[in-house]
């Protein structure tokens, strides 16, 4: 590739769509210390929307959910999805419809899946809460998390857990000390890439959480905020939202040199 | 092999503080079959690249026919290029990559498939005209490489390690088969290649490269009997090499038996004497003899290949015996031998 | 290793899978297929109403605008994706994996903010607004926020990166000698660019194309924000059955048209994908 392209016209490029992706976040960072909060008038340098954000009860609450859904659907979902990969790539058969049914929650519209599941919840008369918001998240973050480690699977050298085997270790000495340690990063990388999804998962969230105040998520707070009355708190919690998946996906990225699904 | 095609004048090209070609000149004449032999990072590859038009020198000139092109880009050049990884289009049938070059020259298309047509016999894969890239064996692929170069009918055909991923059996019929398609087109072919062996047998004249640097050309006859350094007597072919001294005219090896030499060295020079494994014999007897232990001999159809460890040389010698000369006079391990060697058949290189 | 222990590992996980995705998929399907009931509720009789009014041209309109809306912001994002791709696969390789890590940055921060940030720049006292007042516009500007325009502009962003991504994995795998092939043939920088680059980037290409369509006509979110509702997708449609119109098996229905758009789609893209095979063999 290299060579063959005219570098001025490659540096313009990436220089307008650089512009175009980083600006309307700049922007909304800048704003989030305005003073004035308008977004036209620069009032001067202030800290004080983000003293509001973390003084306004609806918003902590509906964060301390996200958290909680996060984190749990995180914790199950690392466990299954690490649990799949391994069985899939232990499998020398692979099956079509396996691999249609791993595959399948990565790509399926968001909207599909809500309502399907708002469905199946609600004839089988489900209360929904936060544990339905939970279960849901847990579908598709597994088979992230089962695609992240499968990557690192897939270079995997199996005939050193042959080899283990022929020094005389049983399966389970074997999965504990040959696999889990090559499997690990790509394990963490996982769990923080299914961590930020939840956190950010709006639509699914957003049908199966049920009526309640009591089971808001931030996404869904962030929704009706911008919906029905922008504040200028929202640029704040913007902020903070962004840079918290930003920072953790990096990391999950610095563990998994594999590169992340889609890559 | 009667005017000059191609003249290269004080090329030189660097890549950051790196001299990849420092100051070459060389003529390359019209229907020549020519190699730039060289190590890699010997510079090689740059050179033919700067031919191709896909690097610029930094100074000097590439002259074609009587035409400085070193600036033409690639498009524009009569000169193509069969590349190293073939380079096929993947997308494209066998037919349809050999006529993408005449498709550039805009001929007509009657015209395109009689000359596509025309080169598949040539070549003769005439029956896998309408195959992809991807459903061919390496062989085929190459010799699609080279048609759709050749059906340019460039001036000069430029080829990159042409052999260099085929397997040894395919690589003897490939080196014949390319000779015979440059003379039935008389178009003249500069290749690159790591392989001295491929370089000897293939072409009419060889270039060594080293280091951004022209060691020495000639034809291989020249270069395998006179090398111009030690590193080419090194590089081409196989060289004993005896560590010596001048001292009075002669040279004296470290062991104190004196070696005849074709070549001089200037008086109380460090040097090497060298001598090609066959000019060896245990029966004519020559100027130079030297005796050691047979350490190792090895079979292999052709000759036997006799290893000696001698006080002369810190390496072991090696020498080939002829089929019936290896039958007339035994030769086991750990036997005790005189070896003889005529004193033109020894160069002798400074160090 | 036996075959036995690879099921046992994947048990929970497949369990999981059939109940919450599976089973509701499957049920969603069956919906469409029964009647709605009087107050809003199922009626467990077979009818194909709900499928016929898919196709009632009283959402001809709807889905004629949503395919236009989800079309053009495909395009437009595969158009600048591309680029983009190409410029960072040509930069020199030690700089390649950070100018993509850049690119496919925004991507990971929340899509309702990434929306949001918009509106900030759309507002009538938006940062758009505010540039040309400082260059000296002072006439009635057009409306931007709340229009198609906007609804385009925010899809486009939001999934740009990923059309980035998709586009840049044949780029990057392209064997350079390929592209120098067709210059010595004596095919010009277009051509080459036209006769052996695209075509064996078809794949990319495809993927990121797919992905924008299926994304942006299944979308509620960047409607109801960007375009202020004042005009409705699919997704806005499906939406509006389940939450507002209590019409559950006409939003079945309207799902599954969803899901039959995407396979089709994505059988397209693998067509495509295979007819560029030998480009993705070079690797």
């Amino acid at each position: 590739m290299r060579g063959t392209a005219n570098p001025k016209l490659m540096l313009m490029i990436l220089s307008a769509v650089f512009a175009f992706l980083y600006i309307p976040i700049s922007v909304l960072f800048a704003l989030s210390f305005n003073e004035g909060g308008l977004p036209t008038v620069w009032t001067g340098f202030s800290v004080k929307w983000y003293g509001e954000l973390f003084r306004n009860g609806d918003i902590m609450g509906a964060a301390l959910n996200t958290l909680i859904v996060a984190i749990v659907s995180t914790i199950l979902a690392t466990i299954l999805g690490t649990l799949l990969a391994v069985g899939v790539e232990i499998r020398r058969r692979k099956g079509r419809f396996l691999e249609t049914i791993i595959f399948a929650p990565m790509i399926i519209p968001d909207i599909v899946l809500a309502i399907a599941l708002l469905s199946f919840f609600s004839l089988l008369n489900f209360t929904m809460g936060l544990h339905t918001v939970i279960v849901s998240h847990v579908v598709f973050n597994l088979a992230f998390v089962c695609s992240v480690v499968r990557a690192r699977l897939k270079t995997f050298d199996w005939s050193i857990v042959e080899a283990s085997t022929d020094l005389g270790a049983p399966m389970v000495v074997t999965l504990w000390r040959v696999v889990l340690p090559v499997m690990l990063p790509a394990v963490i990388a996982g769990a923080l890439l299914a961590f930020t999804l939840s956190l950010d998962e709006f639509i699914i969230a957003f049908f199966t959480a049920g009526a309640g105040r009591d089971s808001i998520t931030l996404p869904m707070q962030i929704f009706a905020m911008i919906r029905f009355g922008v504040t200028p708190e929202i640029n704040a919690l913007a902020a903070i939202v962004m840079t918290v998946s930003v920072i953790i996906l990096a990391l999950s990225q610095r563990l998994n040199r594999g590169g992340l699904p889609g890559q | 092999m009667t005017e000059s095609l191609l003249s290269i004048k004080g090329v030189e090209k660097h890549f950051g503080a790196v001299r990849a070609i420092d100051g070459i000149d060389l003529e390359i004449y019209e229907n020549e079959f020519f190699a730039l032999l060289g190590a890699s990072g010997s510079g090689k590859t740059t050179l033919l690249r700067m031919l191709a038009g896909f690097e610029i020198p930094d100074a000097g000139q590439i002259i074609l026919d009587g035409k400085d092109v070193s600036r033409i880009p690639p498009n524009h050049r009569p000169v193509n290029l069969m590349f190293q990884s073939y380079a096929l289009f993947p997308h494209m049938s066998v037919a349809q990559n050999i006529a993408y070059g005449l498709e550039m020259e805009k001929l007509p298309k009657a015209q395109i498939k009689s000359r596509v047509d025309e080169i598949l016999d040539v070549i003769q894969l005439g029956h896998l005209a309408k195959r992809k890239p991807d459903q061919l064996s390496g062989g085929q692929r190459q010799r699609v490489a080279l048609a759709r170069a050749l059906v340019k009918r460039p001036r000069l055909l430029l080829l990159d390690e042409p052999l260099g991923a085929l397997d040894k059996k395919l690589r003897g019929e490939m080196q014949l088969e390319l000779k015979r398609i440059q003379h039935e087109f008389g178009i003249t072919f500069i290749i690159v290649t790591h392989d001295q062996e491929e370089a000897l047998v293939m072409a009419d004249r060889v270039a060594i490269l080293k280091d951004g640097k022209l060691l020495q050309s000639g034809t291989p006859r020249e270069i395998y009997e006179h090398p111009g350094s030690r590193f080419a007597a090194d590089f081409i072919g196989v060289m004993n090499f005896f560590p010596v001294r001048e001292v009075d005219g002669k040279l004296i090896a470290e062991d104190g038996s004196v070696i005849a030499a074709g070549t001089p060295l200037s008086a109380g020079q460090q040097g090497v004497a060298a001598v090609r494994p066959e000019r060896l014999s245990l029966t004519i007897k020559a100027e130079n003899s030297i005796t050691g232990k047979v350490v190792a001999t090895a079979y292999h159809g052709l000759d036997l290949q006799v290893h000696l460890k001698t006080p002369a040389a810190p390496e072991p010698i090696l020498m080939r015996l002829t089929a019936s000369d290896a039958e007339a006079r035994p030769v086991a391990e750990g036997d005790e031998i005189t070896v003889y060697w005529a004193a033109r058949d020894t160069r002798a290189f400074p160090l | 290793m036996t075959d036995r222990k690879p099921l046992y590992l994947m048990t929970p996980a497949l369990v999981w899978l059939t109940a919450f995705m599976v089973v509701p998929c499957l049920l969603i399907l069956a919906l469409a297929f029964f009647r709605r009931g009087i107050y809003g509720g199922i009626e467990y009789t077979f009818t194909m109403e709900n499928i016929a009014l898919v196709f009632d041209p009283l959402y001809a309109g709807i889905f004629l605008k949503s395919a236009w809306i989800a079309g053009l912001s495909a395009t437009i994002a595969v158009v600048i994706g591309y680029a983009a791709a190409y410029a960072i696969a040509a930069a020199p390789s030690r700089r390649q994996a950070t100018l993509l890590f850049f690119a496919v940055l925004p991507f990971w921060s929340n899509y309702l903010v990434r929306t949001y940030a918009w509106i900030v720049m759309l507002n009538r006292e938006g940062l758009v607004a505010g540039i040309a007042a400082w260059l000296g516009y002072d006439g009635e500007l057009p409306k931007m926020l709340y229009t198609e325009t906007a609804v385009v502009i925010g899809l486009v962003y939001n999934y740009l990166p990923f059309v980035i991504l998709a586009c840049y994995a044949p780029l990057s795998r392209l064997n350079p000698e390929i592209a120098e092939a067709s210059r010595d043939l004596g095919g010009g920088g277009w051509t080459t660019f036209r006769r052996v680059i695209l075509p064996m980037t078809v794949p990319g290409i495809a993927t990121g194309f797919v992905f924008v369509f299926v994304l942006s006509i299944g979308n509620f979110v960047t409607p109801a924000l960007l375009g202020g509702g004042q005009f409705q997708m699919i997704g806005n449609l499906v939406y509006a059955q389940f939450l507002t119109a209590n019409d559950w098996p006409f939003g079945a229905a309207l799902s599954m048209f969803l899901i039959a758009i995407m396979m089709g789609l994505l059988t397209l893209q693998t067509f495509a994908t295979e007819r560029a095979s030998g480009a993705r063999r070079e690797d």
